[in-house]
């Protein structure tokens, strides 16, 4: 046995719960962001703030559900609107069980809708998707750095695995093209990206800590009785010697890198459609061209020209083009990426194309 | 131009306050058909051409036919249990028929596997110029009068619905409606126009017996439920901004309503009125007979302006506003201080006092006789004591 005994019994089980919070915090972050595109974009794209809004409160309101079915407790009434949601349960059922329910309300949005990627994800075994294995496997070790280092090398396994796929992703194929519009989809609706009308009602990082930590020290027993079955769980591993307990939380761990990069693209996305509305006069569609366009171009110069790196290279290639494309426009016919003397001119060529105009 | 046609249609005193048309997104349900057809037209070149299946299909007309028809018939299928309308059915059955003799008739079995998808998105996007070609046939003109529906590709349907003939408003808005901010609005005239009914059936059957003697016996029965239903071209449909246009449509219908209250009101005035005719004419006769007291006249005068007064205020009043003595009231009466107490609690007993004692002093002068005086005065005191409560 390596390490101390101090160290396997208190610290060792708390290595994959610290990587966990760890992860979703960066998600947290990241989920903050679109939340402030968002709300640079509110005024002029109304319709999809109301869908992001929408696709929010759909994942809360399946999360809100599964808790209730998962307790037990049934479902007696169901509404969802654009901007509200209810779930009310058959028998309200007290203790541990809400508890239980509350977690699923507070703590599944962020983690459902990338178990639903995962789901997909994993019918894409052998049509994209290919898990690779590690050519040497680590041996556990029940320390805290060891047990960091075996959490750090199963999140490396699927990170290789998934990052694989989404840059040799091959939008020509009807089943990855679902899986983006999908991720597209979660990472706009992911927590707590909702953006409320009114100032009181916003929801946002703050808001979901608040109501997290409301939950954890109203009832204080319930998170010790986990922390403990987390414990129990980690020493049965032990004395079996078996992975379990980093497998555990390593799913996790996957979930929030799955939902990292959603929230990531979705971020990207948003960004496009900012730049694209500083862009004046029909030009502004240009870059929402751009992308099918170079990229079925790129693929149809691929069928005649074979490559080792078909997909990968086209997907480039509408990237950069993309970003060139937005970043001329942008020079163009804003003041973006511009010396001063240029702006100078640039400014004087528009006066005098007004006078014209007159 | 076509501005001023709307205007030539106008009725006299008629203002336009908005023209709409549905929103581009509010024929889903057509344009979701279309829709699928892209996608399977799509979906079908990928597997013949692309997929890891793709060897089942080469050169196989049969398949590939069968492939293609059998996904088709079987959208068809669900989206027409799913919607209760075979039409989807049959609309996708024509497709698959009419390619099907376009491809035999042209003989070009041989390229079916680029052929039928190109045929299925042709047709999906002659199918998407369609419903926009629909969808732009739909007017809708709001004007202080009344609401004008007008819609219809080859045949011209027109629906005109005056505000006070709206019985009922039906509004909905799904979950993309919510999302664009669309939405349909139902008036339902009080004819009953704009409602439909969901009718359902059903039926069981029971064999009893065996091959020689047989009992066969079936029951059933239906229901029908009355929905808010019309055509595009009877309804708001898909109208945009659906909240403004609701509220629009609302305060028009409750503008041109009278309510109870109101109606009331007028009641009450009316009777006013009469009250105050009587009594001038009783002043008349009294002037007429040099019997006229100075005292009296003047207090018949104060207490006539002063329902006046109490009758202009009531016919002001908000509607459902209990008529409490404000500011306003109070300015009011301070203004008429010199004339007299007239907003005394007694007015009403003083003005029936009047009244009386006016009728008994020209009692010898009228014709009518003696016995019905009471029978015309029961409901002028019941009245005037419904006037006290109000005032």
């Amino acid at each position: 046995m390596q390490g101390s005994p101090i160290d396997i019994v208190i610290f060792a089980p708390l290595a994959a719960i610290l990587g966990v919070l760890l992860f979703w915090f960066i998600q947290l972050l990241f989920i903050q962001c679109e939340k402030y595109l968002l709300s640079i974009l509110k005024h002029k794209h109304e319709s999809l703030v109301r869908f992001t809004n929408f696709l929010g409160i759909l994942f809360q309101t399946i999360c809100h559900a599964l808790g209730y079915t998962v307790t037990r407790s049934g479902i007696s009434d169901v509404y969802l609107s654009v901007d509200y949601s209810k779930v009310a349960p058959k028998k309200e059922k007290k203790g541990m069980f809400e508890w239980i329910s509350n977690v699923f309300l507070f703590i599944g949005p962020f983690f459902i809708p990338a178990v639903l990627l995962l789901i997909f994800l994993f019918f894409l075994i052998h049509n994209g998707f290919e898990v690779t294995t590690p050519s040497q496997l680590l041996e556990i070790k029940y320390t805290f750095s060891g047990q960091i280092a075996t959490f750090g090398n199963s999140l490396y396994v699927f990170s290789n695995s998934f990052f694989t796929f989404l840059f040799n992703i091959d939008l020509l194929h009807p089943a990855h093209f679902g899986f983006l519009i999908l991720m597209i989809f979660m990472g706009l609706g992911i927590r707590p990206s909702y953006f409320g009308e009114k100032k009181k009602e916003k929801v946002d990082m703050i808001y979901d800590l608040r109501n997290i930590w409301q939950l954890v020290s109203n009832k204080p027993v319930y998170p010790i009785l986990l922390f403990l079955i987390a414990y129990v769980f980690f020493y049965i591993s032990f004395y079996l010697d078996q992975i379990w307990y980093v497998a555990l939380f390593s799913i996790l761990g996957w979930l929030s890198i799955i939902s990292i990069t959603s929230v990531f693209i979705a971020n990207l996305l948003l960004l496009l459609v900012k730049n694209a509305d500083e862009i004046t006069g029909r030009l502004r569609y240009l870059p929402y061209i751009t992308i099918p366009l170079i990229y079925v171009l790129m693929r149809l110069l691929f069928y005649y020209f074979p490559s080792d790196y078909t997909n990968s290279v086209s997907l480039l290639v509408t990237i950069l083009v993309t970003c060139l494309v937005v970043f001329l426009l942008l020079r163009k016919k804003t003041n973006k990426f511009k010396t001063k003397k240029r702006i100078k001119l640039f400014k004087k060529e528009k006066e005098k194309n007004e006078e014209e105009e007159r | 131009m076509k501005k001023k046609k709307d205007e030539e249609e106008l009725l006299k005193n008629e203002r336009i306050g908005k023209v709409l048309s549905p929103h581009p997104l509010s024929f889903m349900k057509y344009q979701s058909l279309c829709v699928f057809l892209i996608v399977w037209g799509m979906l079908v070149a990928w597997i013949i051409h692309f997929s890891e299946w793709r060897g089942i299909f080469t050169g196989n007309f049969w398949i590939i036919l069968v492939f293609w028809g059998f996904g088709l018939l079987l959208a068809g299928v669900v989206a027409s249990l799913v919607t209760v309308r075979w039409s989807i059915f049959f609309l996708y059955l024509i497709v698959f028929i009419s390619g099907t003799v376009i491809m035999f008739w042209l003989k070009i079995e041989s390229s079916i596997d680029l052929f039928a998808p190109a045929y299925t998105v042709s047709l999906s996007i002659v199918g998407f110029l369609m419903v926009e070609w629909y969808r732009r046939s739909h007017k809708y003109i709001i004007s202080n009068q009344r609401i004008t529906f007008k819609g219809g590709i080859f045949t011209k349907e027109e629906r005109t619905l005056r505000y006070d003939k709206i019985a009922d408003i039906n509004a909905k808005q799904g979950i993309i409606g919510q999302i664009f901010n669309f939405g349909t609005i139902i008036p339902i005239s009080q004819s009953g126009f704009g409602l439909g009914s969901d009718e359902s059936f059903a039926a069981g059957g029971v064999q009893v017996g065996k091959k020689n003697a047989k009992l066969f016996g079936m029951a059933g029965g239906g229901r029908g439920v009355q929905t808010p239903r019309a055509r595009s071209f009877y309804e708001l449909h898909g109208v945009y901004p659906y909240k403004e246009v609701k509220r629009l449509v609302e305060q028009m219908v409750q503008g041109s309503v009278i309510t109870p209250y109101q109606e009331e009101q007028v009641a009450f005035q009316k009777e006013q009125v009469n009250l105050q005719k009587q009594m001038r004419d009783l002043l008349k006769m009294q002037a007429g007979d040099n019997s006229f007291n100075e005292e009296t006249g003047e207090e018949e005068a104060s207490s006539q302006r002063a329902n006046r007064r109490e009758s202009a205020r009531g016919a002001r009043r908000p509607a459902g506003k209990k008529p409490m003595p404000d500011f306003e009231e109070e300015e009011e009466q301070e203004k008429d201080a010199d004339d007299d107490n007239v907003f005394k609690p007694e007015q009403a007993d003083i003005q029936k006092q009047m009244k009386d004692l006016l009728k008994m002093q020209a009692g010898p002068k009228d014709e009518g006789p003696d016995e019905e005086e009471p029978e015309d005065e029961e409901p002028e005191e019941h009245d005037e004591e419904e006037d006290k409560e109000k005032s």
